[in-house]
């Protein structure tokens, strides 16, 4: 995944109302009035975090159809979700390493 | 084997272990660059001894290069220590690196708790990619989606 992707994926992500928006459109398809009515904020408030989220490729907004109902892609999202379990995988590895290091110098000094 | 899921919701990497080894010995591991080199490099890796730099006390740098055994391409690995209790605590700020992804520094953060004989160490990694304030606050949307994705 190409580094900028990843950035603008968890920086989508650092946002309260992004997380929420599109915690609502994981339950599918939405208008920006939909999207804006749990919010006290403005119309373009909404349009402005939703510009930030298709740019970061978690939503997709229908171009043709008057109220342009957004929905979620998740792929970006799995990126993320994989790219951190790489970063665990890693640590993983690590410790069972540092793990058998320290059993073969308890063996050493027993 | 840690239990804990691959994704904690926050954009960090918390592992916890026991080691069967007193908490003196498993700080050591960690600081004495003998011992470091024993085991921080991944498989296929090396992280050779005399490639490892480190200045144990506030402030000072914590240096390794990982190099691949077949190629002998190297990675140099730089940290900074910013907290140090010994032999409780170790935390390392990394400097950035742009080519992974990772342009802010991150917090490699080790506690060490002394279980008389045995230790349980609490690592935690990041934040990644993103270290603003604002990141701290998105773990249970994160955890939801990914729950959805099968993550």
């Amino acid at each position: 995944m190409p580094t900028d992707q990843l950035s603008l994926t968890f920086a989508a992500l650092a946002d309260p109302t992004r997380r929420s928006i599109l915690t609502r459109l994981a339950d599918g398809e939405a208008t920006v009035n939909e999207l804006a009515e749990p919010f006290e904020m403005s119309l373009p408030a909404i349009s402005r975090h939703l510009k930030v989220l298709e740019r970061a490729g978690l939503i997709v907004r229908s171009r043709d159809a008057q109220w342009r109902p957004s929905r979620m892609d998740p792929e970006p999202l799995d990126e993320a979700v994989e790219w951190m379990q790489s970063r665990k995988r890693t640590w993983e590895a690590r410790m069972d390493r540092l793990d058998a290091h320290l059993r073969r110098r308890g063996e050493r000094h027993e | 084997m840690s239990e804990s899921p691959a994704v904690t919701g926050d954009s960090q990497v918390h592992i916890t272990r026991v080691f069967d080894a007193p908490r003196e010995e498993v700080f050591r591991a960690w600081t004495d660059p003998d011992e470091v080199a024993a085991w921080y490099g991944p498989e296929h890796f090396d992280t050779p001894r005399e490639q490892i730099t480190i200045d144990l006390r506030v402030g000072g740098r914590y240096e390794l290069t990982m190099v691949r055994r077949d190629n002998g391409v190297e990675f140099p690995i730089g940290y900074e220590i910013v907290e140090l209790v010994e032999p409780e605590l170790i935390v390392l700020r990394s400097d950035p690196v742009p080519e992974i992804g990772v342009h802010e520094p991150t917090f490699t953060r080790v506690e060490l708790q002394d279980l008389g004989g045995r230790t349980r160490m609490v690592l935690t990694d990041g934040p990644y990619p993103d270290s603003g304030p604002a990141a701290a606050g998105w773990s249970s949307a994160f955890d939801k989606l990914a729950a959805r994705l099968g993550g």
